[in-house]
């Protein structure tokens, strides 16, 4: 048996989904957060008689109606899955739009459940719904949910209520709305007449006690929150506080430990070895696969902290308050307001992020903001905004913070390039964001998606970089007569020989070493490498000291191994973030974009931006520190004064394109 | 657009330089705080036009602007609470 969730925006489907599934899909407290259908077997403890349920989470939708792009995602879901019964989360809050997509969704033929979900708000709103009354109008099951707690939850009843209704034919409430689908004006008409009859009901089964127009406290907590001037300054502090907890003090304070636990393991693991296994062969494990994996893995109650607390500033609903914020200049530059979400999605991980991309409807701002989107720092780009932060400025809060925010200028800048490249800055686009209301946010909710962002986390730690480690390793090891280097020639080694020409164009960005080079391009196959090889390359097993409280005091040791400048190491930890995204995220530009003029584009774009920020970086810090430029000033000013007049010279052959196209309009 | 100019004859003296605030065409430049009855949804959008619709934003309905919040307002419909930009609110007549 198939069970659809359906429901508007933020009421909860997901949450529910989760619920009754025992899966832990991300949730957001805001629209717009799952844009892919989820399948899960529904938990056995919650169905009599053990029958096997599958329930399928659809995306938000508000209506049904064929005009929409966004909903026709939902409705071809509902056609082509074709489940045995749709249950209806219906949010107990807001039942005068809800019941809206309801009546749609009774007309399909398909037996409906009406998970009247949020009923603890609603109740707490002073809100009273007459939920015989509702059922008895509707003419199917209507159960109180409350999906955000483990017991007496209404989910039993909602399961059972499923079961039951499969294969009965309901009766439409709503006989005589016969309409042709492919005539406009008859659809319109009888959308009028569903929300007349949405009125009638909820004019009879609900009560309220106090009007939702009337301002409230959270209109004064926007007004500070969203204010003008006053919301970026705090979201730069809010921002700020996460990278202090979670760099440098709760995370630290945890890594120590952990990364105790790995340097045992190690030592383990070479006592059983002995001295019988040959020295390479313990190398490859030891500092390949341990102690690469093990570097990177050191960094996991970093990440975890830092999820922790990303979910709670998601769950309270303070994100949809950053969108309104940012809307002002994201319009500036030609993108649509939409665009903030996928952006926010990606400082989890870039490939939701570029997915979500889907529902905005304008191609030029899809694309923009897929091409865009991997600026944003993810969670893969944290290990290495630690250890750079922890080795070159002393765990300071500020670099993380620092580079969320290039990562943002350089995504508005980009935006106003694109815009002008295409010679389309004169759309006008429309921005409409429901805002969720404010509330004390789950820690449990927290929990759960910090543990399943540090499980994917650890699987990837254990696949895909103990692979990458093990192969710089061997890379390293031997030359290509595979004969192992010797010691003080390791710049024959494979992985010398095929990094020193990339080594070459990274002098005037101050870090034109073979090591730091391997590492970033170990980098395009998961940003987590560029610590992994670090640590193979330079023989460093663990990047947080365990003695003491303490990047600070193993600070000056491997800073000193690397032999960057902080200047420099600013530029290669910028250079890291803001090249092209792992090659996963770079598939997943490709499916969003579906041309691949633009993806070539978009990927040479940000290899231009990686390189052009860290040699201004470089340079600048350099200047201001030494007095005088940096390494290859004069190559690297040619070839970035090169690549800028070629953006500049597509801008300028956009902008003509857009005065003809004007100059047609107007003719 | 007649408001406008018939604004500009009848209040010349005046010394404001706003708009008459009795003369509210659009949710651009409603008054916070007070309900107004939509009369039109005024865009060549129809995507949008259909969107608006669905969230219960459509002639003859109520609306509230709650407030302004960086250039954007924040206004109730229905039960629930949206952000809009200028533009838009300038689309929907009152």
């Amino acid at each position: 048996m198939k069970v659809a969730l359906a429901g508007n925006p933020n009421s909860g489907k997901t949450t529910l989904f989760n619920a009754i599934t025992g899966r832990v899909e991300h949730v957001g407290n805001w629209a717009g957060v799952t844009v892919e259908k989820k399948e899960g077997n529904i938990k056995k403890s919650l169905v009599e008689g053990n029958a096997d349920i599958i329930a399928v989470d659809l995306p938000g939708a508000y209506s049904l109606s064929p005009f929409t792009s966004e909903e026709s995602i939902t409705s071809e879901f509902v056609k082509k899955e074709n489940p045995d019964v749709i249950i209806n989360i219906v949010d107990a809050t807001n039942l005068s739009r809800s019941l809206f997509f309801t009546t749609q969704l009774l007309e399909l033929g398909i037996p409906v459940v009406i998970a009247l979900n949020k009923s603890d708000l609603s109740k707490k709103k002073g809100i009273t719904i007459n939920v015989a009354a509702l059922s008895e109008k509707l003419q199917c099951p209507v159960i109180e949910t409350v999906s955000t707690v483990t017991r007496k939850n209404g989910l039993q009843d909602l399961i059972s209520a499923a079961v039951s209704v499969k294969g009965k034919k309901q009766k439409s409430p709503f006989e005589g709305l016969e309409v042709d689908l492919t005539d406009k004006k008859s659809v319109e008409a009888a959308d009028k007449k569903r929300f007349e009859l949405v009125k009638a009901i909820v004019a009879e089964v609900e009560d309220r006690k106090t009007s939702s127009n009337r301002q409230t406290r959270q209109d004064a907590v926007d007004r500070v929150l969203a204010h003008k001037w006053l919301g970026i300054p705090i979201f730069a502090l809010v921002m700020w506080a996460v990278f202090s907890i979670s760099q440098t003090y709760v995370g630290p304070f945890f890594a120590d430990t952990f990364v105790g636990w790995i340097d045992t393991f190690n030592g383990w693991v070479e006592g059983l070895l002995g001295d019988r296994v040959s020295p390479v062969l313990k190398a490859i494990l030891l500092d390949g696969i341990i102690g690469g994996v093990g570097a990177v893995v050191g960094f996991l109650p970093l990440i975890m902290v830092l999820f922790f607390l990303l979910a709670l500033l998601e769950d309270c609903g303070y994100m949809a308050r950053v969108a309104v914020v940012m809307d002002r200049f994201f319009k500036k530059v030609g993108l649509s307001g939409k665009s903030i979400i996928p952006m926010i999605i990606g400082t989890g991980c870039a490939i939701p992020g570029i997915m979500a991309t889907r529902t905005i409807k304008n191609e030029r701002q899809r694309r923009t903001t897929a091409m865009l989107t991997p600026f944003m720092p993810c969670g893969a780009k944290v290990p290495v905004i630690a250890l750079f932060a922890g080795v070159f400025f002393n765990d300071s809060a500020w670099v993380g913070t620092l580079m969320y925010f290039v990562g943002i200028a350089l995504i508005i800048i980009g935006a106003l390039i694109v815009v002008r490249i295409t010679g389309e800055k004169n759309k006008r686009s429309y921005f409409i964001m429901e805002l969720p209301e404010y509330k004390f946010p789950s820690i449990k909710r927290a929990l759960v998606e910090m543990f399943s962002r540090a499980k994917a986390f650890i699987v990837k730690a254990g696949t895909i970089i103990l692979l990458c480690n093990a192969a710089v390793q061997i890379m390293q090891t031997f030359n290509w007569k595979f004969q192992v280097v010797a010691e003080g020639a390791e710049n024959t080694s494979i992985l010398a020989t095929i990094a020193s020409p990339f080594a070459i164009l990274l002098i005037p960005l101050g870090f034109g070493v073979w090591q730091l080079a391997a590492a970033s391009l170990t980098g395009f196959i998961a940003k987590e490498n560029v610590v992994g090889t670090l640590a193979v390359v330079y023989s460093i097993t663990n990047f947080i000291d365990t003695e003491e409280f303490a990047l600070i005091n193993g600070a000056t040791d491997v800073a000193g191994v690397m032999g960057l400048t902080s200047a420099a190491a600013l530029a290669y930890l910028m250079f890291n973030l803001f090249t092209p995204p792992c090659f996963a995220a770079i598939g997943a530009m490709n499916a969003e974009m579906e041309d691949k003029k633009w993806l070539w584009g978009a990927i040479a774009f940000q290899l231009f931006t990686g390189y052009t920020v860290a040699f201004v970086t470089y340079q600048a810090g350099t200047l201001i520190t030494t007095g005088a430029f940096g390494s290859g000033f004069l190559p690297g000013l040619i070839a970035v004064t090169a690549m800028i007049g070629c953006v500049a010279y597509l801008m300028k052959k956009g902008e003509q394109k857009a005065t003809a196209k004007s100059a047609l309009k107007s003719a | 657009m007649d408001h406008t100019v018939s604004s500009k004859i009848i209040l010349p003296f005046s010394g404001r330089t706003k708009r008459n605030v009795n003369e509210v065409t659009n949710l651009a430049n409603a008054q916070v705080n007070k309900e107004y009855v939509i009369k039109e949804v005024k865009t060549d959008d129809e995507e949008l036009k259909n969107f608006l619709f669905t969230l219960g934003c459509y002639e003859g309905e109520t609306v509230t602007v709650l407030s302004v919040v960086s250039d954007n307002l924040v206004i109730s419909v229905k039960d629930a609470r949206y952000s809009i930009d200028k533009d838009l609110a300038e689309a929907i007549i009152v």
